[in-house]
């Protein structure tokens, strides 16, 4: 099994020791260990801004004791500073469980030994220091030398090779090495007062090769033509439109304004318009949406590497799964992470996930999406009398106890009698999700189907995370204007 | 916590490898961070977490004499992992571009403010043990509401000491802590069954200042003044902002748009048409950055390059003053002015960039119950998550927590509602 150096200090002997020192008194355990290092490139106009490399090493412990939990985090690993925040951390859970009135027990889980590794054609460690410069200045160039109303170009390349281990009180001892990159363009254009931005970004698990595809060689271009072909879209007008969204605006509806309420933790916090829902009918026949974060999806898309929002296992030593949230309209699984699972009694499906070595597992997507049905792109066009289709977004939220959400999108065109019109800026979409679910009139086919890839924040938290979807219309939305 | 005489031992080793290391070497910098934190965390109205940690680490920047920069850090703090430190942030220096912009780092310092009350020692040493009483306030007061079903939020506490040397004769160091809680309720109306959410929190430097009983009662007030939302007509009417809305809607994006490097970078909406010495805003609109207020969080004795706090007036009664702008030593040095003290760090590990410290707008000299008894039909805006397209002062946004106003009196709290402002 490869492990890196610095986390062979987690030995038989030392387990061992945690198992004597927990002398029965908590009902579970587990540690995470992670041995770090990258790269961060960021230019702008063309000029170094930063050049930088991190190293570091995390751990923490934690401990359960029916209903309570404790949390250490150290980051000198020796034996003694080990077994010292071991004792700490079932401190912790004492007091926790002395105080917490949510009284549960862990489900018992068969201890999984194994190491993951993920694939990388081009090993980042291979690539030097000056090839990743190289790359950085080739978009630089691209985006500045669009327009002359370009008048700042932003890239930023991040990378990062990861050796992590998760070790629990079942038994479970489990490697990883795995290996992201992630590169990112912005580009801001300026006409008579008015400024836009267009921004773009291509992430991966996997090697260089992730910055050799066609879609990341095209990206500060694609940037640049944004920024300035908004320079002269119009504001929108105000009312309701049946709006067609893009399969990135269709994942950031499934991720945004339904996937929170899917993750079980908020439905316990009752900060989910979802709860009580499992088998009921919350959406139209056509509706499938899944949760499938497992490995080997890069390939359907053509890729040489993994979806950005992939993971072997999850952060409490849980294999990553396909999970059917809603089938047929019919809602299905919130997803879970072990807490969650524990106290709803049901099989945990490999959602607790950390940002890092150091911070707790929470529940978190991986890739939601909203499958295809049977519609073209053209035939959707042509089919709406007023609407307005939207693609991309700047960002989103929800109120998640009511489900109000609101977008606003990147670029959007007006469709007057099954025909695309003028570019407008700023629209923003709004509605209830329970709703909006119920009034989608079309889904568009797999040829439509794509996924975007970013990071979501929670509770102080971001994780990569992918979403997408086909293209989908929707009946009579709220689109915000000036008006 | 590793101790001092290691902090200073680690530095001056970094700092004379990186000199040896390249003869174009012009200015170098070693930055140390530690920190120890306490974390209680409460979800379903109960205690759910107890935490413990230590965190930092360090980092190296390095400048060539031809302006490219350098940057490596690590949290391991033997002799070796320092040296592989030092010796990456310079490989990462030669391979950067030139920047002729890239003035210096900042020079030694003989003055520095007095800020009172940055650091507490009762935040220092309190335990875990003690710091459940905040925690358990929160959650009776919540237990005892009639309308309120579930809480989550906190009390957080931290410590830090940092260190800054460079190659210029700087050598700082200081000591802080911070300590917050935090009340997130969910509310539901027995009758109507309508549900929605209340939030506040508290910051503070010191122990003492900390309420948890205001902080759940200000959630609690701040939920029931939503609930039973109603939709309303299309109308046309006046705008009041709450302290919440005041920094969504006019703080943040002019925090934003003051950044000098947003600013230089022609990112800023203040950049088209250079809007400096001009007026922007009426005459009631006066914004400071101060650095310096006494035990206020955002106040430090000096920024992440270790340059001296102040206090700066950003717009004056309107004008947005030619001095306007927030600097560290790069932005300060391309425009031949002076760091304001704004350079910011995340964390050890990254590069300064430039924040705020106290950004406030000053209160004029009317009643917050004159506002609202002035007001025939108008909308109270406490939250929402949009902000404003200042390059055209546009916003449209989804109001999630507002109410309406009519006859100078607070009423409905308003459903699915958006709005406009135009000008």
């Amino acid at each position: 099994m490869e492990i890196a150096e610095e986390l062979k200090i987690f030995d038989k002997d030392l387990i061992n020791n945690f198992i004597r020192y927990s002398n029965n008194d908590i009902d579970y355990w587990d540690i995470r260990a992670g041995l770090n290092i990258g790269t961060l490139i960021e230019f702008t106009n063309q000029k170094s801004k930063e050049v930088s490399s991190y190293e570091n090493i995390e751990c923490s412990i934690r401990t359960f004791i029916n209903g309570g939990w404790g949390f250490y985090v150290l980051k000198d690993l020796n034996r003694k500073a080990l077994l010292d925040g071991y004792l700490k951390a079932i401190k912790l859970a004492k007091m926790s469980e002395s105080l917490t009135k949510n009284k549960f027990r862990i489900i018992e889980r068969d201890p999984l030994i194994k190491h993951f590794k993920a694939g990388s054609k081009k090993k980042l460690e291979n690539i030097d220091i000056e090839e990743k410069i190289n790359l950085v200045k080739f978009h630089e160039k691209i985006a500045s030398d669009y327009s002359d109303k370009v008048k700042n170009t932003r890239t930023v390349y991040v990378d990062g090779l990861s050796n992590l281990l998760f070790i629990n009180s079942s038994g479970s001892y489990i490697t990883q090495k795995l290996d992201l990159l992630r590169l990112f363009s912005v580009v801001y254009a300026q006409e008579e007062g008015i400024i836009q931005k267009g921004s773009n970004s291509v992430g991966g698990i996997g090697g260089y090769e992730i910055v050799e595809t066609e879609k990341a060689q095209n990206l500060s271009l694609k940037s640049a033509s944004e920024a300035v072909d908004l320079l002269k879209a119009k504001s929108p007008i105000g009312g309701k439109f049946d709006v067609i969204m893009d399969p990135k605006l269709t994942g950031t509806f499934v991720h945004e304004a339904f996937g929170h309420a899917c993750e079980a933790d908020l439905v316990l916090s009752k900060e989910s318009i979802l709860e009580g829902k499992i088998g009921e009918k919350v959406a139209k026949d056509q509706i499938t949406i899944v949760d499938n974060p497992t490995f080997g999806q890069g390939k359907k898309y053509n890729l040489p590497y993994e979806l950005y929002g992939s993971y072997f296992i999850d952060d409490e030593g849980i294999p990553s799964k396909k999970t059917i949230i809603i089938e047929k309209g019919i809602f299905k699984n919130y997803l879970h992470n072990l807490e969650t699972a524990s106290r709803m009694e049901v099989d945990p499906n490999g959602h607790g996930r950390a940002q890092s070595s150091t911070s707790k597992p929470q529940v978190r997507m991986g890739f939601t999406y909203l499958e295809p049905q049977d519609w073209d792109l053209e035939e959707i066009i042509k089919d709406t009398r007023k609407g307005i289709l939207c693609e991309d977004f700047q960002y989103g939220y929800t109120d998640p106890t009511t489900g109000n959400f609101q977008f606003k999108c990147k670029i959007s065109y007006k469709i007057e009698n099954g025909e695309k019109k003028q570019m407008m800026r700023d629209v923003s979409l709004s509605g209830l999700t329970l709703e909006v679910l119920n009034r989608i009139t079309a889904i568009g086919n797999s040829n439509s189907f794509s996924y975007s890839d970013g990071l979501c924040g929670k509770g102080g938290q971001s994780l990569r995370v992918c979403d997408g979807g086909p293209y989908i219309r929707i009946a009579d939305v709220n689109v915000g204007g000036l008006n | 916590m590793s101790n001092e005489f290691d902090v200073y031992k680690l530095a001056e080793f970094g700092l004379k490898l990186a000199e040896a290391y390249n003869n174009n070497l012009k200015d170098a910098e070693i930055y140390f961070e530690f920190s120890k934190y306490i974390n209680i965390e409460i979800e379903e109205n109960s205690v759910k977490n107890s935490e413990l940690g230590n965190e930092g680490g360090a980092s190296i920047r390095l400048i060539d004499s031809k302006g490219s920069l350098g940057f490596a850090s690590t949290n391991r703090l033997e002799k070796k992992n320092i040296e592989r430190m030092v010796s990456i942030g310079t490989k990462m220096m030669k391979s950067g571009t030139e920047d002729p912009d890239f003035k210096s780092l900042p020079h030694f310092f003989a003055n520095y403010a007095k800020v009172r009350n940055l650091y507490d020692k009762n935040i220092d040493n309190l335990t875990i043990e003690d710091s459940i009483a905040y925690v358990e306030d929160l959650i009776t007061i919540c237990n005892e509401d009639e309308l309120a079903i579930s809480q989550s939020g906190g009390f957080l506490s931290s410590s830090s000491k940092n260190y800054i040397f460079n190659t210029n004769d700087l050598n700082v160091n200081s000591k802080e802590t911070i300590c917050s809680i935090s009340s997130n309720v969910i509310l539901k109306d027995k009758i109507s069954k309508d549900t929605t959410f209340g939030f506040d929190y508290q910051s503070e430097r010191t122990l003492k200042k900390i309420n948890a009983e205001n902080v759940i009662n200000k959630a609690l007030n701040d939920g029931k003044r939503n609930l039973n939302r109603k939709k309303i007509k299309n109308i046309k009417c006046p705008l009041i902002l709450t302290p919440n809305g005041t920094i969504s809607l006019i703080l943040k994006p002019i925090a934003q748009a003051i950044n000098a490097e947003t600013f230089q970078y022609n990112r800023s909406f203040l950049a088209s048409q250079d809007k400096r010495g001009k007026v922007i805003a009426n005459q009631n609109l006066t914004i400071q950055d101060n650095g310096l207020i006494d035990g206020a969080v955002g106040s430090a004795i000096f920024d992440g390059e270790g340059v001296p706090c102040k206090n700066k007036t950003i717009i004056d009664k309107g004008k947005f003053l030619k001095k306007g702008l927030l600097h560290n030593s790069y932005t300060a040095g391309k425009e031949g002015v002076e760091s304001t003290g704004n350079a910011s760090r995340f964390s050890y590990n990254s590069v300064p960039s430039i924040g705020i410290t106290n950004f406030i707008l000053k209160s004029g000299n009317v009643l917050y119950d004159e506002l609202i008894s002035d007001i025939k039909e108008g909308i109270l805006l406490n939250y929402t998550g949009d902000r404003p397209n200042l390059s055209t002062g546009d916003f449209s946004g989804l109001i999630l927590q507002g109410n309406l106003i009519i006859n100078g009196e607070i009423k409905d709290p308003l459903d699915e509602t958006l709005i406009g402002i135009t000008y």
